[in-house]
């Protein structure tokens, strides 16, 4: 085995060779391989399909392995240069609440080897399929009400976590034989279907394995340096033992990990964001253990597992979730030797992706805190997103998870609480805003961002009645919009289940259930659900409770509000500095958090209440990924006295710059929302200046960090509520971040300065501009001050 | 029903007293001293200024709903401003939380003549001593010191946990006679400490200048010009300080 310095130095070289890829075409060949041999497909099932499209895409696929490579495989082939967020072209002005499937064809720059002629072909046929034609129709329909983002659907892809332990124990060979005792067994038509393409896939899996081992071969042949033969040597041993057959060290578990990993992504080309990896620490310490590795060695071939995550020149691979820590159904931890290796291949290599989250539980361990010291701690370094397993348990069993899975819950994405290879919650499905209903609601359906009427089946009110009953007209309009939205986000489901997904069914259920993940009819996992990301949670209530304060003590303005919110305030300065005076959520203050958990309250139940296309419940997700910018650009100006086109809350969190007094009130109010209804995630951001903390060494700084922020928030013995269960934080200052953009050469030598950015962390330089503003300034260290 | 005039609130940990703490900033202040870091706590009536005032009652429910996060033995601290400003609303809330058994804490200038009435209420009294020269603290603050001195002998005698709080200011009080003369009244004070009270506890603050923009904000001239002290200069005034048989300490 090569040294653990050598393997770093390799993992470092691959990461700046991966940074250098300007172009991502695969996922393009593996469509146009898809085109190519779709004749032969015809009167197959549309499982069986997918399953033959893929094989042909993995045996037609153009492979390479880097002379810096450990492992074989990429995730390169199955992601698009698409992602808004790193897009450094995006503007907020410019997402439409529509979602083209067709515009990843615009993200290629056609070349000699991809004329516009053959990238015009390959669209033009997906343009004619079932999935985009079922698509393009929910879109139309609900094209009124998304238009200025009243609420949001997409078609959920990637965004969830496999449970591979079992490819990694028994290999192919043992999923081939469950699959063959599974069709032993009396099956309906579309069982028989999936176990026949969940085959293909699987022999899909044994072929991408030989043409690496093929090619790492022929390499070898050719190599001539002895660390290169001995590297390339072990390689072929490996591709030839795994995936096949089951794992026995750790080096095995990760090149057949990476390997599936490959085919899944491949399997959604061009979307597998947010594809998550779940309790990794558990899922290698055994192979970490039967090898007796040390720490510095495993944390050596994590780095390599690391850099496998990141694809090309800005780490498109979006959102892939890594988590380690946690705690069994009695309270035990869970972290082992592996916990500490993956921290410390995180911490040496600094990556934008994948996400790191740590799982915390009253008893975990003071060395973890330690170990996380230096994340938090080190400017323009990585930071995990902190859950709260305690807390979590209770919200998922209420939901209707079973104990026994408790442990294995995981994050998918960013926040959202999943069951490892048992549950399907297209987690992003649907996306609600509070903000733009609200303002709909005060101003008879006509947006005032526009001026169009969105919504004519409001009635027309005089404005002290409107006021009056703005609360009960508010929640009736939420159901009303929550009825539409899941509609219509069960209509995206409906499209995206004319693309299956064997191979990924294989690894969530699917051997049990003999159903893929995407089938709308029959579950194919033991959980489903879908998710609704609600937004504008604090602007909603901080505005109820101005309204109630105006009627209280200057009922006589209540038609002066309106004109006033039509004129997004222009020449009401006197009216909108009393708005913005009245009480706000996030201070500890009575009024306005009770108003924030009754409306956080009353909108869960609601979307809860709406069934998905298997009659399972909605999730209500209090998460706004950086959509509190995008969505808070078509709301109008609310009697909270946040103006037009500004941005929403974060979150949970009150709105930026309305929390002032610091922590110490943001937890206590953060305590008193309802977290047992928010079964789909939430999510939170604290902004805490360095100087808060007054340890030296890193170590130290982790425990006080836990002392200080942790322990109050999360494991308070005096909360009498259930406590917060999601935190992730930027220890900085606004001002250092404008020195980062000011001067990136000084602050980040390498390009590459690390900022959490809601569930995600990502490299600050690659951000948008708009984006880049938005970190500054939800850094907010009014809010999370320590010193008083 | 008495109320309480506020310019701010907030939580910090140990810096104002033991564990988590709940500080309320106190309007008003008797004092002019040209370094102070909360200028716009000095005078309350000032035009803009942002007061927000509290019925006692109303205060002390706040308090207690704020009562979880007081761990490590926390509690509420009052400053300001000078906190004594408000005396007779101070001592009715530090004596209703004392009996809810939530810790206070009292950050003072030690001005005022009855501050007494506050010592069987409090956790922690927190007392600056500017200058241990009264003639000197007037020209500089405005204020005599003599009161001050009697406050504290009389907290020093009656065991109150004490706090005494230098802010070590260049040119004001970094000289070594002053070092010498700050020692032997905390010599002193140690002295008068009943039989099994703890020792005098003491901090220097060394000179900063966080409140220099709120000056300029509030349109008023910030007036020291060479107010730094060399941190080996602290380090001395510190030692001469444990010299005496002060404790001394960092928050």
């Amino acid at each position: 085995m090569l040294t653990a310095s050598i393997m770093t130095d390799m993992a470092k070289a691959l990461f700046r060779e991966e940074r250098e890829i300007k172009r991502l075409d695969g996922w393009f060949l593996v469509k146009e391989s898809y085109m190519k041999h779709e004749a032969e497909t015809a009167g197959m099932s549309e499982v069986r399909r997918a399953a033959v499209l893929l094989r042909h895409a993995v045996e037609e696929l153009p492979l390479s392995i880097s002379r810096n490579a450990v492992f074989a495989g990429t995730q390169r082939d199955a992601f698009a240069r698409s992602y808004a967020l790193i897009n450094p072209s995006f503007r907020v002005e410019t997402f439409s609440g529509y979602c083209d499937p067709s515009a990843v064809y615009g993200d290629i720059e056609p070349n000699e080897e991809f004329p516009p002629e053959r990238i015009a072909a390959v669209k033009a046929h997906d343009a004619g399929s079932e999935y985009v034609r079922l698509l393009s129709e929910t879109y139309r329909n609900a094209d009124r009400d998304t238009a200025e983002v009243a609420y949001f659907i997409e078609q959920v892809t990637g965004h969830v976590i496999p449970d591979l332990r079992f490819l990694l124990k028994y290999g192919a060979e043992g999923v081939l034989a469950r699959i063959g005792e599974a069709e032993k067994k009396p099956l309906d038509g579309a069982q028989r279907e999936q176990y026949a393409a969940m085959r293909i896939t699987v022999d899909a899996l044994l072929c991408l394995a030989g043409r690496y081992a093929a090619l790492a071969e022929k390499q070898l042949r050719t190599a001539s340096d002895e660390a290169d033969r001995e590297r390339l040597g072990e390689m072929v041993r490996i591709l030839n033992k795994v995936p096949r057959r089951g794992a026995e060290t750790l080096p095995e578990a990760i090149q057949s990990f990476l390997l599936a990993w490959q085919l899944m992504c491949l399997e959604q080309a061009p979307n597998p964001f947010a594809f998550s990896v779940g309790n990794a620490d558990r899922i290698f310490e055994p192979y970490r253990a039967a090898g007796d590795l040390s720490r510095e060695e495993t944390a050596a071939l994590f780095k390599h597992f690391l850099v496998f995550f990141n694809v090309a020149d800005r780490s498109w691979a979006i959102s892939q979730n890594v988590i380690v820590g946690g705690r069994d159904t009695e309270g035990r931890d869970l972290t082992n030797p592996t916990t500490y290796a993956l921290l410390d291949a995180y911490y040496d290599m600094n990556l934008p992706q994948p996400i790191l989250s740590v799982k915390l539980h009253r008893n975990t361990p003071a060395a973890l805190y330690e170990e996380m010291g230096r994340f938090f701690f080190t400017p323009g370094c990585l930071t995990p997103s902190l859950f709260n397993d305690d807390s979590l348990f209770e919200v998922l069993a209420r939901a209707g998870i079973g104990r026994e899975d408790l442990p294995d819950y995981s994050i998918a994405g960013c926040q959202e609480p999943l069951i490892m290879g048992r549950d399907s919650g297209n987690t992003t499905n649907s996306w609600l805003n509070l903000g733009k209903i609200l303002e709909l609601t005060l101003n008879g359906g006509r947006s005032l961002v526009t001026g169009a009427v969105l919504d004519p089946e409001q009635t027309q009110k005089a404005p002290l009645e409107r006021l009056k009953t703005l609360r009960e007209d508010f929640y009736e309009n939420v159901e009303k919009y929550v009825r539409r939205m899941t509609e219509a986000a069960n209509g995206a489901s409906e499209a995206l289940s004319h693309l299956p997904v064997p191979f990924l069914s294989v690894l969530m259920g699917g051997l049990e259930s003999g159903y893929d993940v995407r089938d709308v009819r029959h579950q194919g996992t033991k959980y489903n659900g879908s998710g609704c990301l609600i937004h504008g949670l604090a602007v909603a209530a901080d505005s109820f409770v101005a309204v109630d304060h105006l009627l209280k003590e200057r009922p006589e303005d209540a038609g002066t509000l309106l004109d006033a919110l039509r004129c997004d305030f222009e020449g009401y300065d006197e009216l909108r500095a009393y708005l913005r005076a009245c009480p706000k959520y996030g201070e500890n203050q009575a009024e306005p958090d009770r108003e924030a958990a009754e409306v956080a309250g009353r909108v869960a139940d609601i979307v809860r209440a709406a069934r998905n296309y298997l009659g399972n419940p909605f999730r209500p997700d209090f998460s706004t990924p950086s959509t509190h910018l995008l969505y808070g650009y078509w709301v109008g100006a609310l009697p909270d006295g946040r103006r037009s086109r500004e941005m929403l809350n974060y979150g949970i969190d009150p709105l930026a710059g309305d929390a002032h007094e610091g922590m110490g009130f943001r937890i206590l109010s953060a305590w008193k929302l309802p977290y047992e209804k928010m079964c789909g995630g939430c999510a939170s951001h604290l902004g805490i200046d360095p100087r808060y903390f007054r340890e030296k060494e890193y170590p130290a700084l982790g425990r006080e960090f836990a002392h200080k922020v942790v322990t109050p928030l999360f494991f308070n013995e005096k909360n009498p509520n259930l406590a917060p269960f999601y935190l992730y934080v930027n220890v900085t200052t606004p001002e250092i971040l404008r020195k980062v953009l000011a001067d990136p050469a000084k602050y980040a030598p390498n390009g590459v300065y690390i900022m959490r950015i809601h569930g995600t962390f990502v490299n600050f330089l690659d951000l948008s501009p708009a984006i880049q503003q938005d970190i500054i300034r939800r850094l907010d260290p009014a809010s999370a001050s320590i010193a008083g | 029903m008495r109320s309480v005039r506020l310019f701010a609130r907030g939580f910090n940990y140990s810096q104002d007293g033991p564990g988590n703490r709940l500080v309320y900033h106190l309007c008003g202040c008797n004092m002019r001293c040209p370094w102070c870091a909360n200028p716009e706590g000095l005078d309350p009536d000032r035009e803009g200024a942002d007061v927000r005032e509290v019925p006692v009652p109303a205060l002390l429910e706040e308090i207690r709903s704020c009562a979880p996060m007081f761990y490590d033995g926390g509690g509420v601290t009052f400053t300001g401003g000078e906190a004594t400003m408000q005396l007779d609303a101070l001592c009715e809330i530090a004596a209703a939380l004392q009996k809810d058994g939530i810790g206070v804490a009292v950050e003072t200038n030690a001005t005022h003549p009855r501050l007494p009435a506050l010592f069987p209420y409090l956790q922690l009294l927190i007392a600056d001593l500017k200058h241990p020269d009264s003639e000197t603290l007037a020209r500089f603050t405005g204020v005599r010191g003599e009161t001050v001195y009697e406050n504290l002998r009389r907290a020093a005698q009656a065991g109150v946990p004490l706090l005494v709080r230098i802010p070590a200011v260049h040119g004001f009080n970094d000289g070594k006679e002053d070092a010498a003369l700050i020692a032997a009244f905390l010599r002193e004070l140690n002295a008068l400490r009943p039989a099994g009270a703890e020792r005098i506890r003491a901090e220097l603050l060394p000179y900063h200048e966080y409140g220099r923009d709120k000056w300029e904000k509030l349109g008023l001239p910030y007036r020291v010009t060479d107010g730094f002290v060399a941190p080996e200069r602290i380090r001395a005034l510190e030692d001469t300080l444990r010299e005496a048989g002060v404790s001394v300490i960092h928050t």
